[in-house]
């Protein structure tokens, strides 16, 4: 039978049993939004940590990181390891939104913020942030599958099919039963993510003869990249900051993960989520970059970067058997990404739009039906936006720069979220025109290309989001009765629980 | 001073060093004993660290 039919007979398999385990987890489905959007808090830790690395982690990761590695080298390591050591604020923020989030009953973290500053436009300005900034980085998800199905399927499969196929089962595992059926099925997808990488690494690095060698004849036969600057002078400081900071607070930055902070059902589910998170992050991380330094040695001299990894799987030395596999490995870690951000947006509009703006008295019922309804909306969205992307090239257009551009935008609710929980000055409209005005600054730059003095958007939008968060927040009233009231409620609890 | 501030100065000073090795220190140095293992090493400090903080969270009552 032809490579075709195991493609598709490998799609199928992956499509079945993830629409088993959502039905299963459909069974265990409660009512109300908590129960829908957050799975009512009660995650245990290991689901969490599974649940939050395949979130996390996305088709950027073997497509995307392995491609910039292919052309950046080494500082993409470095890129992708500052996200991680990023994750050691994990330790100030992990029980903090765990613990407002309890007291308080927030389903979003614009719901957090709306109450905190006192203000529904401030949860509704962080909102249409994500709504807007979140679309692009659905967007190379669905990308990175296409790519990889259109090659592994010989060009069978147009690019278009296989995001569409990413499309509909991203739409129709967050809408079986919300957070329950995303995570359940996260946890799968993420076992088959890091399991099918490490495995075709193997075979890749065994047949360059062993770690040895490998790293030999990537020191001899690719000059330049093992430093930054690379030789060919990708990665000065000012791109390495320029991808590294949003990546940096995309922890906090990114509704999507930072929801997850608040569905683990006790202390140590929480220590086993940080923890579990941490070790996969980390393996991951490298099984990627050393595939992207695998496909220089054995795909030199592409013209597009992101198709190193398509091209290095039809490669003889690697069965199509375990082709097939990885490719849904991919497939798996991009559609864990996409449902699990399309639920958070649904969530978010429900709440911090529908309910926040336009009709404070809808019923639990009626802001369900709302949110089930963004889901294929957002999709679609983000499907077209991938369909216009996916037949460009160049550095603005590579999975890594557009994943990075994303949260460029998203890290302009950084410091309403630093405020919230350290700072009591701050106020609703430092937080506001902050948020607008930085991710105004960072779409402007990354439309027109400017880079003044040679930084990035993202680091021109910060700056001046800080500026005018902190000098905004000094000449209005804060809400500080609010303040006090959910400080010291935290600095009680956090005692209690020896955080820091 | 309070772990909390000991905890933010540790955390800037792993990323000061994210720049200041590999820029400043490893630039030339073309080996998988330079950039790439000081990253690989570097972040496990900073995972370890973590570990040594969380590990010590304490369960609450409900």
């Amino acid at each position: 039978m032809s490579a075709t039919f195991w493609v598709w007979f490998g799609i199928a398999v992956y499509i079945a049993v993830g629409l088993g385990i959502a039905l299963i987890a459909r069974r265990q489905l409660g009512v109300g939004v908590s129960e829908f959007f957050l799975a009512n808090r009660k995650v245990g830790g290991f689901v969490s940590a599974l649940t939050y690395s395949a979130t996390t982690y996305s088709a950027f990761m073997m497509v995307g990181l392995a491609g910039l590695t292919y052309m950046g080298g080494v500082g993409a390591l470095g890129f992708e390891l500052t996200y991680l050591c990023g994750m050691f604020m994990m330790v100030f923020f992990l029980p903090r939104f765990w613990l407002v989030g309890r007291k308080y009953g927030y389903i979003s973290p614009m719901e957090l913020l709306s109450d905190r500053y006192q203000s529904r436009w401030v949860g509704a300005t962080a909102a249409i942030l994500a709504l807007v900034f979140l679309v692009p980085y659905m967007a190379v998800q669905f990308i990175g599958v296409g790519y990889l199905m259109n090659s592994i399927s010989q060009g069978t499969i147009p690019v278009v099919g296989g995001m569409v196929i990413a499309a509909l089962c991203t739409i129709a595992w967050s809408n079986i039963a919300g957070m329950r059926s995303v995570a359940w099925t996260d946890a799968f997808q993420a076992l088959i993510m890091i399991a099918t990488s490490a495995v075709v690494l193997g075979v890749v690095i065994n047949a360059l003869g062993g770690f040895g060698d490998f790293f030999s004849k990537l020191e001899s036969a690719t000059p330049g990249l093992l430093t930054v600057p690379t030789a060919k002078g990708v990665f000065s400081i000012n791109m390495f900051i320029g991808l590294s900071l949003p990546w940096l607070f995309f922890l906090i930055s990114n509704p999507q993960v930072s929801q997850r902070l608040f569905i683990p059902k006790s202390v140590t589910a929480m220590k086993q989520m940080l923890g579990g998170f941490l070790i996969f992050g980390f393996i991951y991380t490298l099984i990627s970059v050393l595939w992207g330094f695998s496909a220089t040695l054995l795909v030199p001299g592409l013209e597009n970067a992101d198709l190193a990894t398509p091209n290095l799987l039809a490669l003889p030395i690697i069965p199509t058997g375990l082709a097939i596999v990885v490719m849904i490995g991919i497939t798996a870690a991009a559609i864990s990404t996409i449902d699990s951000i399309l639920l958070t947006l649904s969530s978010v509009w429900a709440r911090d739009i529908h309910k926040g703006l336009i009709n404070h008295k809808v019923s639990e019922k009626g802001e369900l039906r709302v949110g089930q309804w963004v889901i294929p909306i957002m999709a679609i969205i983000a499907f077209v936006f991938a369909w216009w992307a996916a037949g460009k090239t160049g550095l603005n257009f590579m999975i890594a720069p557009l994943s990075s551009a994303a949260s460029a935008g998203l890290l302009m609710a950084v410091p309403t979220i630093f405020g919230a929980f350290f700072w009591k000055r701050g106020t609703a409209l430092g937080a506001m025109v902050s948020m607008i005005a930085g991710a105004i600054i960072v779409l402007v730059f990354q439309v027109t290309g400017w880079k003044p003095l040679g930084w990035w958007p993202g680091v021109w939008g910060f700056i001046i989001c800080v500026i005018l968060f902190v000098g905004i927040s000094l000449a209005t009233k804060p809400p500080r009765e609010k303040a006090e009231e959910f400080m010291d409620y935290l600095q009680k609890k956090l005692k209690e629980g020896k955080f820091i | 001073m309070s772990k909390f501030v000991w905890a933010w100065i540790w955390f800037a000073l792993l990323l000061a060093l994210d720049i200041a090795i590999p820029w400043f220190i490893l630039t030339r140095v073309e080996k998988v004993n330079g950039a790439f293992l000081f990253w690989t090493v570097w972040v496990v400090a900073a995972i370890i660290s973590a570990f040594i903080i969380f590990l010590k969270w304490r369960e609450m009552e409900r």
